[in-house]
């Protein structure tokens, strides 16, 4: 796991590989044609094996992503219900109804709030984690399992037993809260419209922290060492030694994590659609959510596939710009 | 100088211990679900209308019983393996034979074929599942174990081509080379000498694919919607929404649900963890 992320040293270069070629890189992927010296007999039959291999492939994804992404745009641009064969062309109708839906709106900002908390949270804990067990060598395997663990876990289970713990009645955060004396907090966590996003986003942010901490735990790893005693034996205190040595060497990765959580708070579905169904009232209905009930409940195909489309089209910007900040970073960083 | 060591060596050790002891701490806090979980699921029905979320209170093994043939987890469990075992295999055999073209083997049009790949790995599935659920329809393939084998695999092809790719890439060219003097073709140089170099790369993709397949909720929410080949994660749904109230079972089903998670986990931590942090590429 150590290896995974950035470092380079000869024996790990293999598992590392994966991570480190995190975008397509176009000239690795020439160098491997231009392979000269190659006779032609030879080039050949490597274009006949590689076309068939690669030919059931992408029959699978022409198939089942290309042709219904396709779809979905020429969805979003007519009027289909589900059932009429041939749905009338609305044009941009859908989109113009989209902005002036105040569901929409709604939903957008638990989306915000979701993005905000649900990245800085894991971010800000995940970290906090890796370091309090940079320097632990005993029992260091059960702590990282430990952590790790609800991450892989499926979210219909987190659900579930978390639903436990926000019963209102004799649920643990109750009984934990009335047994250090705030017991005046205590309420149904799921069930009141004012607690009803958080509680989820809590339970979220559980689930994934345990992926952040293992990703930032293999990027102190490489941190420089002597850096941080150098800067010990000046008499930094350990905030500034995060802040000026630690962070700006694990900034790539600090970025990638940021992205991918990030990601993740506009595409949110499972668990809310599993814990409040985007209830009570509305409180946690996120775009998500809001267009798997306007397509499956309400029959409304193409209004549902226009939000759908929204939702990856405001992702895109954040995914490019991160993504390209972390690249000028790690091109610096590592000389690379 | 050995003044400090000696002062400093105890205040050290208690600091490391104190590092320890909230570890600790933290470990219990993020399991505690989990541990919840296991403790309700084993205790006897009585206990768990009296005292349903007391940890480890009784013993028992009927609630799993009555999870496993009246809430119908033995066919949820049937179904899931039918779910996630051919798409993992279909997800690490694909993706190994097109991981090894991209790296290894020019032909016109891959860089292309490779793009169109790559951008399964950007888009979310959410913003092709509902023109893909006519389609399905359309082909015949809705309800049925087939179409939702093919959507899985689809969905794990991106990221394990991408997987496999990196592997093959970082294979040193001579050996290939040697094996055509050889009079190697170019069949045998690649099932022959460049499979078994990758084997340990293809056992985690499998492994890492086997549990995103199994955890998948949406594409048996979507796609599999008439229920006769409902895994358990969907199955586990719609038994929270009947019996909310029948904690027990209801926890019996979740253990049902996380235990081939938890021993895969443990058997196979390294390898997942290795997976989900090159899967960290996917947006």
């Amino acid at each position: 796991m150590s290896r995974a992320t950035t470092a380079p040293t000869s024996h790990t270069r293999r598992t590392a590989a994966p991570v480190r070629s995190g975008r397509p890189r176009a000239g690795r992927l020439r160098s491997g044609a231009v392979r000269s010296g190659q006779p032609r007999a030879t080039r050949r039959a490597q274009t006949r094996l590689g076309i068939a291999l690669t030919i059931p492939l992408m029959a699978m994804i022409v198939t089942f992503f290309l042709v219904p992404l396709g779809s979905a745009v020429y969805y979003a641009l007519v009027d289909f219900n589900g059932i009429n064969p041939q749905p009338p062309f609305v044009g941009a109708d859908n989109f113009v109804e989209l902005f002036g839906d105040p569901k929409v709106w709604a939903a957008l900002k638990n989306n915000a709030i979701w993005i905000v908390l649900g990245t800085a949270a894991p971010l800000a804990i995940g970290l906090g984690l890796a370091l309090l067990m940079w320097a632990v060598r005993r029992g260091s395997i059960f702590y990282r399992v430990a952590f790790f663990f609800p991450y892989v876990l499926p979210q219909v289970a987190i659900g579930v037993v978390w639903g436990w713990i926000y019963d209102p009645v004799r649920g643990w955060l109750n009984q934990a809260l009335e047994t250090v004396g705030l017991g005046s907090l205590a309420t149904g966590w799921l069930g009141n419209p004012d607690t009803a996003l958080y509680a989820v986003l809590g339970t979220a942010v559980w689930a994934t922290t345990g992926f952040v901490f293992i990703i930032f735990l293999s990027a102190l790893r490489n941190v420089d060492m002597e850096l941080v005693e150098a800067s010990r034996l000046d008499g930094t205190n350990p905030f500034q030694r995060l802040w000026h040595i630690i962070l700006p060497q694990i900034m790539p990765v600090f970025l990638m994590v940021t992205t991918i959580t990030l990601i993740g708070g506009f595409s949110v579905f499972d668990i809310i659609f599993i814990m409040t169904g985007g209830g009570p009232a509305g409180a946690t209905e996120v775009l998500g959510t809001y267009a798997y009930s306007s397509a499956f409940q309400l029959n409304r195909i193409s209004y549902g596939t226009a939000l759908a489309l929204v939702i990856t089209v405001l992702a895109v910007p954040f995914a490019v710009g991160l993504n390209r900040l972390q690249r000028r970073l790690s091109l610096q960083g590592t000389g690379a | 100088m050995t003044v400090t060591r000696n002062t400093m060596a105890p205040r050290r050790r208690a600091f490391l211990t104190g590092k320890h002891l909230l570890l600790v701490v933290l470990s219990f806090l993020m399991l505690f679900p989990v541990i919840l979980t296991i403790s309700t699921a084993l205790k006897t029905d009585e206990d768990v209308r009296v005292n349903p979320f007391g940890l480890f209170s009784s013993f028992s093994l009927e609630n799993i019983v009555t999870a496993w043939t009246e809430g119908n987890f033995s066919d949820y469990v049937l179904n899931s393996f039918l779910l996630s075992v051919p798409s993992t295999v279909l997800v690490v055999v694909l993706s190994t034979m097109a991981g090894y073209t991209f790296a290894r083997l020019p032909f016109p049009g891959r860089s292309i074929a490779f793009y169109l790949v790559v951008l399964g790995l950007l888009v979310p599935f959410f913003t092709y599942m509902i023109p893909l659920y006519f389609q399905l329809r359309g082909m015949g393939l809705l309800d049925t174990l087939l179409g939702s084998n093919l959507v899985l695999a689809t969905i794990g092809l991106s990221f394990g081509t991408f997987f496999m790719r990196a592997f093959f890439s970082d294979l040193p060219t001579e050996l290939e080379q040697a094996a055509r003097m050889d009079g190697a073709s170019e069949w045998q140089i690649f099932v022959k000498i460049m499979l078994p170099l990758v084997k340990s790369g293809g056992w985690t993709l499998a492994v890492f694919t086997f549990l995103q397949n199994w955890n998948n909720f949406l594409v048996p929410l979507l796609y599999l919607p008439s229920g006769d080949y409902r895994p358990l994660t969907t199955g586990l749904y719609l038994f929270l929404g009947g019996r909310s109230i029948d904690i027990g079972p209801l926890a019996a089903g979740t253990l049902i649900t996380i235990l081939p998670v938890i021993v895969l986990f443990i058997a196979a931590q390294r390898r997942l963890a290795e997976g989900f942090l090159s899967g960290a590429v996917k947006g």
